[in-house]
């Protein structure tokens, strides 16, 4: 029993455990793990001395699903459809990192036709992602309108994904050795037509809330991150970037075919919540450039490679790692077999995870809201935190 | 990383690998002693800390360290094999404060102890639980021979045979 073990007797464990050492002019707060602020169920531990942050402690696990274990009682093919479900916001960012890793230990040749699909459907699912943290975020600050527009695009680009993968969310399109679905026409005609509509909505996204003073005078110069800090946590993705590193794995582990395309990495110097609030809203830029010229220059051929492998399928021995760039950041899967029917170990890399784990570190000092505005910047998807 | 970042440490293999084929660049088997300083090693060369976890084997388990490098992309796995009886070794949360969650999270699937962690409660799963998930049985365990690429060895200590297939002693596995 932990209580025992860490000298506590009663009551809640991790409030108690929190309040040991506290000073005594100061106060505990516990925010979630049901809380308007917090977006799914997310739980942080405060200490406040009035209302500045003195220490703060995240406690999660209340979605954990054990992902990692139930790897091990089902073949890899039967363990596919587990990634859409770690991280709704950016299914496909997860799809991409499992077939990748066992792409890499069988050494599968994937048509390049269906490299193209998957860069297609991963850039509209990253916008997707977004637009849903854009929405969100803004609705934690206290803007109730823009959540309206971002879900407006949303929809239509969900509609948009589902006729390539087949789901609105939980999308589960990629194989080992290709993709699930060729694009219909009509696909290919929807997402043309929605690409220069969605680059003529970002102009206005700026207009009414990138450049609004009140959003401004509440993100700028809050919790920051600098460079040291993201490489004690390992943060990743849109937050190093908004601390002045050109990181990406697109780029630096370069995958898929994302190296045919004419991109930039946005990078952003000042490492407070507005930098990571513009990396994102330039990186829906991007992504359409990508989708854009990928969808132009889209190759004929097939979309799984010859003898690709069944549901009983067993991994070949050895180890493999693979990791892509998803909305939240790096996403990794460390794959570990040995020959048998099941996977032997899998161990699930979370961009979220190492992001909030600096969240504690970067809180202190600073106000309650604008701690709260930091949860909100790092784009927080809670199943994928707790996996 | 060049591979002089570990000179002078007792480091018990340090071999290279194909990162086409493993996503590792460099692999490197560590006593529980010399951890610390190898990790220190890493932040002084600004590499970020990926993850850590453990894989349960008939050898015992062996922790696996996950580093890379934002500037020079090459991912670097620190291994340590410690004893299924006495699971034990030195936290590295004081250099890379990201670990805490990592090791606390070891701590929750294995009931191995990371000496120094600064808040070792369980972290994703229940403070009431008992038993640790991802531990296997005897009979389910694996040799580490049997499961990890031996790339190509750069140096190593005598009597460092862990990679070694040991029905067939000698024969290299492909990396």
């Amino acid at each position: 029993m932990a209580y025992e073990e860490f000298g506590l007797t009663e009551g809640d464990f991790y409030s108690r455990n929190f309040q040991k050492g506290m000073r005594e002019d100061t106060m505990i707060l516990n925010l979630g793990p049901q809380h308007p602020a917090t977006h799914g169920v997310l739980r942080v531990i405060v200490e406040l001395d009035g209302e500045y942050v003195i220490r703060a402690e995240p406690v999660i696990g209340y979605l954990h699903r054990m992902h990692e274990k139930m790897a091990e009682g089902r073949t890899i093919t039967q363990y596919l459809p587990n990634m859409g479900r770690v991280d709704y916001g950016h299914a496909l960012g997860w799809n991409g990192a499992l077939v990748g890793a066992v792409e890499r230990l069988a050494g599968f040749e994937v048509p390049e036709r269906a490299e193209y699909i998957r860069v297609i459907t991963t850039e509209l699912n990253r916008i997707t992602s977004h637009l849903l943290w854009w929405g969100a975020f803004t609705l934690d600050l206290g803007a109730i309108t823009p959540i309206m527009y971002a879900f407006d695009d949303r929809e239509q680009m969900l509609d948009i994904l589902q006729m390539a993968t087949g789901s609105r969310l939980t999308h589960s399109s990629f194989r080992f050795g290709g993709v699930c679905t060729d694009l219909s026409d009509r696909f290919i005609e929807t997402c043309k037509a929605f690409v220069p509509h969605m680059r003529d909505r970002l102009p206005m996204y700026r207009g009414l809330v990138t450049d609004n003073v009140i959003l401004r005078k509440r993100l700028e110069g809050v919790g920051i991150f600098d460079a040291d800090l993201c490489r004690r946590y390992g943060a990743s993705g849109p937050v190093v970037r908004g601390s002045g590193i050109d990181y990406d794995v697109r780029r630096a582990e370069p995958y898929s075919v994302y190296d045919r395309f004419d991109w930039k990495v946005p990078v952003y110097p000042a490492g407070d919540s507005m930098a990571r609030y513009l990396v994102r809203m330039d990186e829906m830029e991007q992504s359409l450039n990508i989708i854009e010229q990928a969808l132009a220059s889209l190759p004929a051929g097939k979309i799984m490679m010859p003898k690709a492998p069944k549901v009983t399928w067993a991994l070949p021995k050895g180890e493999s790692y693979f990791a892509t760039e998803g909305a939240r950041g790096k996403v990794g899967v460390h794959l570990v077999s040995d020959g048998g029917k099941f996977p032997y170990k899998i161990k699930l890399r979370s961009p979220c995870y190492c992001n909030l784990s600096a969240f504690a570190e970067a809180a202190r000092g600073l106000l309650l809201a604008d701690a709260l505005a930091i949860l909100g910047s790092l784009d927080l998807v809670i199943p994928e935190i707790d996996r | 990383m060049t591979e002089t970042l570990f000179d002078g440490l007792a480091v018990q293999s340090l071999a290279k690998c194909d990162p086409a084929k493993t996503g590792l660049l460099w692999s490197v088997f560590l006593s529980p002693d010399e951890l610390l300083s190898a990790v220190k090693r890493l932040y002084q060369a600004e590499y970020f800390i990926e993850d850590l976890t453990a894989i349960d084997a008939k050898e015992g388990y062996l922790l696996v360290y996950h580093f890379d490098h934002m500037g020079h992309p090459g991912r670097v796995a620190l291994r340590v094999l410690i004893s299924q009886e006495a699971p034990e070794l030195p936290s590295i949360a004081d250099v890379f404060q990201g670990a805490e969650w990592h090791e606390r999270e070891t701590t929750d699937f294995y009931g191995i102890t990371f000496k120094g962690n600064p808040n070792p409660v369980p972290l994703l799963l229940m403070p009431e639980m008992k038993g640790h998930p991802l531990q296997k049985d005897d009979g389910a365990r694996a040799s580490l021979a049997d499961l990890l690429p031996t790339g190509e060895i750069v140096r190593t200590v005598p009597g460092f045979d862990l990679l070694t297939p040991k029905a067939e002693s000698g024969a290299a596995t492909p990396a």
